[in-house]
């Protein structure tokens, strides 16, 4: 009970400081929390920009088929790397390289590839949580004990039912976690490519309000695109726990 | 005794490579053992009992000879012939104690609730009772290693492979799981097959003592022990033959420290 309301001072204390320094300042420029809420308020009326729904859909579909590509093929490349001792020293080093680099100077060429509309955004989203996701899988199968393997084949275990009994569980909570960051990254990609160049979707309208200087509209903007990552970022934790009761 | 042989081992050897060359693990080792025997193997450190446990249980295969269980060569791990205990009890950490019990018999394919009958039906035995639904980091190194037993147990192989089971316990618990252990193989009439290092326990326990070499292992001796039980450890008869037990393998023992 103590620890939502500690937050809820953090907020309003943002708040406070973010309303006063704007006034003192230049509330045309730092548009201030009095200004943003009215802002909002056409945004979610659909005054401001009347297409809004149909921009968030598009948004919330290259998320998801981003998403679902990042996770089919980090499963699938993240278990082909760990069964083979070989393919995983020879490329797993490799992965981790290339995760370190800021995904954003592949951006461009994916414009290239893709083009501008939604598979651009697609092609940068999957590319964003498909590292993650490929990693948590290398490192969950490195973290479960050979010793639990050994008793289950003891036990007269196929290879599937130790991959479903051991495998998977043991691994679990590393898998989760880069499943989650997978989703998240993937929704970044996805909305800081519209933002760098689309013709449609969230980022696309963020684009479009920050360029023609309609601050608070584009204040507006940035608060639904929060809710979407919270939401999302909520919707993943509540799979997480699920996820472990099913394994026990 | 005239019980039938239950395994046969025959010639057997191992050998495994490492990077500083290869190693022989067991050389020419024959053992028959019959139904309802507690055997217990003992001898140095790398003499190969392990491997010969792991033999038994189909997860090592032997380089040369054969063992047979119930007059059928072992060729992979077989659940209705061989179950084991290790060392370090094994237990799924995310499974409850009574889940770890019922491990083997999920993957028999038996219906859940029959499989939860059966764990709960040893929860008394193993003395477990309140701990069913405890998890292992819930429970002393003695519970854990008595789960590790019980998982054992419920799928009712004829043969109980134990490769140190009490080795990572202190001294008293030790001796008590001994004594519950014996209890446990004289109502359910299991063959076991026990790997340690502690002359106390293949003497308060076994039928059968054998005693192995320092690697390459073999058989030096075999020690039959048709004492009752429970056995009074401090008689003249008992004190003979730990001095007897410690004398074959003191030698071996000294021969495996001098290679180390």
């Amino acid at each position: 009970m103590r620890i939502p309301l500690v937050r809820l001072g953090l907020l309003i204390a943002i708040l406070g400081l973010w309303e006063a320094g704007a006034r003192a300042a230049n509330p045309l420029l730092y548009v201030p929390p009095s200004a943003a809420v009215p802002a909002l308020r056409e945004l979610l009326a659909l005054r401001s920009y009347p297409d809004l729904p149909a921009h968030l859909l598009l948004t919330a579909q290259e998320i998801a088929v981003a998403y679902g590509l990042a996770v089919a093929a980090g499963l699938a490349i993240g278990f082909a790397l760990g069964a083979s001792r070989l393919l995983g020293r020879a490329y797993g080093p490799i992965l981790a390289a290339l995760y370190a680099v800021p995904a954003v100077v592949w951006y461009p060429s994916l414009m290239l590839f893709f083009g501008l509309d939604a598979a651009s955004k697609i092609a940068f989203g999957f590319l964003l949580g498909f590292f993650p996701i490929t990693l948590a899988v290398l490192a969950g199968i490195r973290q479960v004990s050979p010793a639990l393997v050994t008793v289950a084949r003891s036990f007269g275990a196929s290879p599937v039912a130790i991959f479903g009994k051991v495998m998977i569980p043991g691994m679990l909570f590393t898998l989760v976690g880069g499943l989650r960051t997978g989703l998240a990254l993937a929704v970044i990609g996805v909305i800081v490519g519209e933002i760098l160049g689309s013709k449609a979707g969230l980022g696309s309208l963020i684009n479009h309000a920050y360029g023609l200087f309609r601050i608070a509209d584009y204040v507006a903007l940035v608060v639904v695109t929060l809710v979407l990552i919270v939401a999302s970022d909520a919707l993943a934790s509540l799979v997480e726990r699920r996820a472990r009761r099913w394994t026990t | 005794m005239s019980a039938p042989a239950l395994i046969r081992v025959e010639g057997v050897s191992k050998r495994y490579r490492t990077s500083s060359g290869a190693v022989d693990a067991l050389r020419d080792v024959s053992l028959t053992v019959r139904q309802g025997e507690f055997c217990t193997i003992i001898g140095p450190s790398g003499c190969g009992k392990s491997t010969l446990l792991g033999m038994l249980g189909g997860l090592v295969l032997p380089d040369g000879g054969c063992i047979q269980i119930e007059g059928q060569p072992v060729s992979g791990p077989d659940p209705r012939r061989t179950a084991t205990v290790f060392q370090d009890p094994g237990l799924f950490p995310w499974r409850t104690a009574l889940e770890n019990i019922e491990f083997g018999l999920e993957l028999q394919g038996v219906d859940r609730r029959r499989r939860r009958a059966v764990a709960a039906e040893l929860l008394g035995p193993l003395g477990l009772r309140r701990f069913g639904d405890k998890y292992p980091r819930e429970l002393s190194g003695g519970m854990r290693q008595r789960v590790a037993i019980g998982r054992a147990l419920a799928i009712e192989a004829k043969i109980l492979l134990m490769d140190e089971p009490f080795g990572a316990l202190d001294e008293q618990t030790r001796v008590l799981m001994g004594e519950w252990l014996l209890d446990i193989w004289r109502r359910t009439e299991r063959t076991v097959i026990f790997v340690t290092h502690s002359l106390h326990e293949a003497l308060a326990l076994s039928t059968r003592v054998v005693v192995m070499t320092a690697r390459p292992g073999r058989i030096k001796t075999v020690l039959e022990l048709p004492q009752p039980y429970p056995r009074a450890m401090e008689s003249p008869e008992l004190v003979a033959l730990r001095a007897k037990l410690w004398s074959e393998i003191r030698d071996e023992s000294l021969r495996a420290m001098g290679e180390a």
